[in-house]
This record gives structure tokens, sequence and C-alpha cells, in this order.
């Protein structure tokens, strides 16, 4: 069984959520759809830490390590001297290391949402039914046994 | 009134901005699109014929071309300002403009991409910049600024595109309810098929945070790594260590007013008075005119560095720059770029729209002669006298340039009637 409450007014959505923490209502059996980030949710249900940090750093770091190794390894491979400067010039390739720090981030960041939003999502595409502007908290039945 | 009305409201009225368009739109359009087709015919003549039809040459091989590039790279810059760190700093009004700056930004960053090309000559041996496996073993030479500047460039458009993409997401979704059959269909998969739901606002926000952050840094170093394509040499006026601020502060002027030129018309066309506001208008300003000051600053710092060198290359190239063959383009330079932004000190001028809008293309003019000045009167003369020489672009420079600035405007025309021009989720969430 689904119970639907549909709020017109982003107060009323907030006073209803608060009714149902107050009852005790676990977070996992309520969905919530809002036409816009509503921070206040996060303080009625404080979500499970978001993930996304760590798609961020693990992108930035592989970046670092790609850019130096990259320019490094094929610099070696191939060690021609240019305009009298080492083999390995680190400082230069600091600056590639940072672009691709900041390249691999990014897609990571991105690609790493996706994933745990569950998109692209075929089904979403054009969605069964729309809420539009309006603040929606669905309660799934309890589980019997 | 209930929340939804309003959020309804929003959304009408950005989106009313995308209704057909009317006669002078398609003017408007005709006009960018030819000038873009005018470059294409003259970058086909110029590979046909050979270079010899540009106006570069010995001694100036860098000329126009390269200046656009700088330019546009410049202009760019201004639009990650405005989406990802006033975002950092929570500034609220940036809301009006993210939108706009960042489609600026990447249009932007494609014209400025054409231009390496075109100046290559040879523009079908591009991938040569890349480093890719070849059969002879040979990398490219990452001490090279020409090649930091291939990442630093590819990365900046990359992640522009990214962080513009992510934040018509949930737009997307709107205009998806609003439109009928192929086009409901087209901006449902634009929207990844998003519905809001808390796990993917919450994601989201940790996204736009992280691009943010991601993005500031680049707003530095992106054309830090241009000016060093200039300032790693030991031409005199350009081997210097304050380059990379300098080209930096001009990037963020240059970009600020390209956002006046763009928005101040947009506004007035598309009716958006009510979101975007003199309030908004005026912090803006105070942005330009802060990078004014910084951009004034550092001229005077560039000739305080050469009058100190005690070296008679780089005073001579600075007496040059001033006084020379180039005395006119250096004074309208000092005129648009330093002493007409000094009239925003005048709140009433700041909070003036039209005024503004005049004054942006003062700085649009001033700050691509600048461009100008530093890379051809440094080239014009170096050290021996024996290889002096001047440069004025030839037509096909002058119409490749014009060109230019038809692609640039062609595609932001496409935006307004394709995209939603305003944030509307951002909007939404701040009413």
């Amino acid at each position: 069984m689904e119970k639907r409450m549909r709020f017109e007014n982003k107060e009323e959505f907030l006073a209803a959520l608060r009714d149902l923490a107050r009852e005790g209502v676990p977070q996992e059996r309520i969905r919530v759809e809002t036409p816009f980030y509503v921070h206040e949710v996060d303080e009625i249900f404080p979500p499970k830490p978001a993930k996304v940090k760590n798609f961020a750093l693990l992108g930035a770091a592989s970046g670092t390590v790609t850019g130096f190794a990259f320019t490094i390894l094929t610099s070696l491979s191939w060690p021609l001297i240019v305009g009298g400067k080492p083999i390995v010039s680190l400082p230069p390739f600091v600056i590639i290391a940072f672009a691709l720090t900041i390249l691999f981030g990014a897609l990571s960041t991105f690609f790493g949402f996706l994933h745990l939003s569950r998109l692209p999502s075929l089904f979403g595409v054009i969605p069964e039914e729309e809420f539009g502007n309006a603040f929606v908290i669905t309660v799934e039945g309890e589980k019997t046994e | 009134m209930e929340t939804t009305d309003k959020l309804a409201q929003v959304e009408q009225d950005v989106l009313a901005a995308m209704k057909r368009p009317g006669k002078a739109y398609f003017v408007a359009l005709g006009c960018s699109a030819t000038l873009f087709l005018v470059l294409l015919g003259l970058w086909g003549y110029q590979v046909r014929t050979g270079m010899g039809v540009a106006g570069i040459t010995h001694p100036v091989g860098w000329g126009v071309y390269i200046t656009n590039f700088v330019f546009w790279v410049g202009i760019a810059h201004s639009g990650t300002l405005i989406s990802a760190v006033l975002y950092l700093f929570r500034a609220r009004f940036r809301t009006s403009f993210n939108r706009p700056a960042e489609a600026m930004t990447v249009f932007a960053l494609l014209v400025a991409g054409l231009f390496p090309l075109i100046h290559l000559g040879r523009s079908w041996k591009f991938f040569y910049l890349f480093p890719y496996p070849t059969q002879r073993h040979l990398w490219v030479n990452f001490r090279s600024p020409l090649i930091w500047d291939v990442f630093a460039v590819s990365t900046y458009l990359t992640v522009s595109v990214v962080f513009f993409y992510v934040g018509l997401i949930p737009d997307f979704a709107i205009v998806r309810r609003y439109k009928e059959g192929l086009a409901k269909r087209i901006y449902g998969l634009l929207s990844l098929g998003w519905t809001g739901t808390r796990r993917q606002w919450k994601n989201y926000n940790q996204l736009y945070l992280f691009l943010a952050a991601f993005a500031t840094p680049l707003v530095a170093s992106v054309h830090s790594v241009v000016s060093w394509d200039f300032a790693m040499s030991i031409i005199p006026g350009w081997h210097t260590t304050i380059f990379a601020p300098y080209f930096v502060a001009g990037a963020i002027f240059s970009g600020t007013a390209m956002v006046f030129t763009l928005v101040v018309p947009m506004r007035k066309i598309l009716a958006l008075d009510r979101y975007i506001t003199a309030d908004h208008f005026e912090s803006l300003a105070k942005i330009l005119l802060f990078t004014s000051l910084i951009v004034s600053y550092s001229y005077v710092v560039e000739f305080g560095l050469a009058f100190y060198s005690g070296n008679p290359f780089e005073m001579e190239q600075f007496r040059y720059r001033a006084l020379g063959d180039y005395t006119v383009m250096f004074w309208i330079m000092i005129v648009c770029n330093s002493v007409i932004p000094l009239t925003l000190f005048a709140k009433r001028l700041r909070r003036n729209v039209t005024y503004l809008f005049v004054l942006s293309l003062f700085v649009n003019v001033g700050m691509w002669v600048e461009r100008f000045v530093i890379i051809v009167a440094s080239l014009a003369r170096d050290y021996d006298p024996y290889a002096w020489g001047t440069y004025s672009p030839s037509f096909v420079e002058v119409g490749i340039t014009l060109g230019s600035f038809g692609l640039f405007f062609s595609a932001y025309l496409v935006f307004l009637k394709t995209l939603p021009v305003l944030s509307i989720t951002e909007i939404k969430e701040h009413l």
C-alpha cells in the first residue's frame, strides 16, 4: 500500500514531513520529489554521507598520477634534450598534471553522479506521471512478512 | 500565493523566451551566419592559396589570428568566474547571469579553438599537437608552452561543457513538461530522465559543488598558461613575471564586458527585467571596475619593470609601444580599458543599463586592441634593428576576425531559442 501526499506549498510539505518523522516512519519508506533542492529535508531526515566526493577524489588523484606518469615515461622513452633542459623536467610537467587532475576529477565526479543517481533512466525520459512544481511525499507500505 | 503558482510563473516567464522567434531574430541570425560563412570562405581561400594571403610574415609571425585566440579565451573566463567562483562565494546575484555566461564560455572557447588551426596554415596537421603513439615513437615536447596550451584549453572546454550541461539537466526536465511530440522526447533524453527525487537532488547538489571547485582554479590557470606562450620566450615586452596575473585580470575584465554586451539586449528583448535587475547589473559592474583597476595597475607595473630593468631592449620596447608605430592602438587601449571604466565609480552610472552596454562595447574593443598591441609591438621590434618590421592585417585576416564574431553570435542566438536562458531551478530555489 502506498500513500501519496501532494503539496502546493513548501511549508505545508515540510510540516507533513516533520509529522512523519515524529511518527517514527523510517526514511527508507519515504520517497520525496521536489521541484528544487530543499535543504530542510536533510534536517528532518539526516541523509547518509554523499558518496560523490569519493569519485571526485579518486578522479583527481588518478589525473595527477596520469599527468606525471605520462610526461615522464614518454620523455624517457625517447630521451631527447630540448633547450638544454633535463629529460625529466618536473616544473613544466606539473602544468600537464594540474590540467589532467582537473579534467579527470570533473569527469569522474560527473560519471559518479550519474551512477549514484541511477541516471540516465530510460523510464524517466518521458515519465508516466509528473508532479510539476508540486512537493510530493510517497510513503511506501510496511513490508508484511 | 501558493508556492507552486510562483514557481510556475518563473517557468513561464523564462520559457517564454523559447517561443517562435520573430523577424528581427532571423535577420540577426542571418547576418551572424553570413559573417561566419565569410570566415569559412576566407579560410578556404587561405588553405588553397597559402599563408601568403595573411599579413603575417617576418618578423611579425603572430598577428591577428593569435590576437583573436587570446581574446576569445579571455572572453570565456568571466563565464566560469560567474558560474563557479561566485557559486562558491554564495553570491546570489550570479543566478541572473550564470546560464548566459556559461553559454558564452562554451561558445567563446569553440571560437578560440579555431584560431590555432587557422594560424597553423596546414590545418589538417593539427593532430600533431596531441600526444599520440606513432610509428616513430616520438612524443610531443611537454616542455613547450604550446603543448601546455593544448592541455589547458581542452581541459577548460571539456569542464565548461560538463558544467554547462549539468546546470541544464533539471531545466531540461522542466522544458520536457511543456513540450509535445518529438521535442518532448529530445528534451526528455537531454534531461537523462531526471525526475527530481531526493536522491537525485542530493547527489546533484554535491556534483555542482565539486564541479564549481574544479572549475575555480581554471579561472586562474588557463589564461596564465596562455600568457606563458609569450612570457616563456625572451622577446622584450613578453618576458616578464607579471604576465600571468595580468592576463587573468584582463580575461575576467573582457569577459565581464561581453556578459553586458550579451545580457543587456537579451533582457530587453526577452522581457526578463523581473529576473535581471539593476541591482544585479550593479554587482557585475563592480567586478568590471575592479578588474579594470587591476589591468590599469598592470600597465603601470609593466612600464615600471621595464624602466628599472636596466635593459635597453626592454626600455626601448615600452617606449616604442607607447610612441612608436602602434601608438594609436596603445592609446585606444588606455582610454577604453583604464580611463572610461573609471566612470563606474559613480553609482548612478553603475545602475544605468544602457550606459553599461555602451561601456562594454568600448571595453571589448579595448581588450582586443590590448592583445594586438602586446603581440605585434613586441615582435615588430625585438633585438636586431636589421630584423625590424611592421605588420598590418590583410583583408583575409580582417574577414576571418569578423567571421569569428559571426560564429559566436550565431551560436548565442541559437542558444536563446533552444535552451532555457536563465537557470529556472536556481531562481526557484532563491524565490
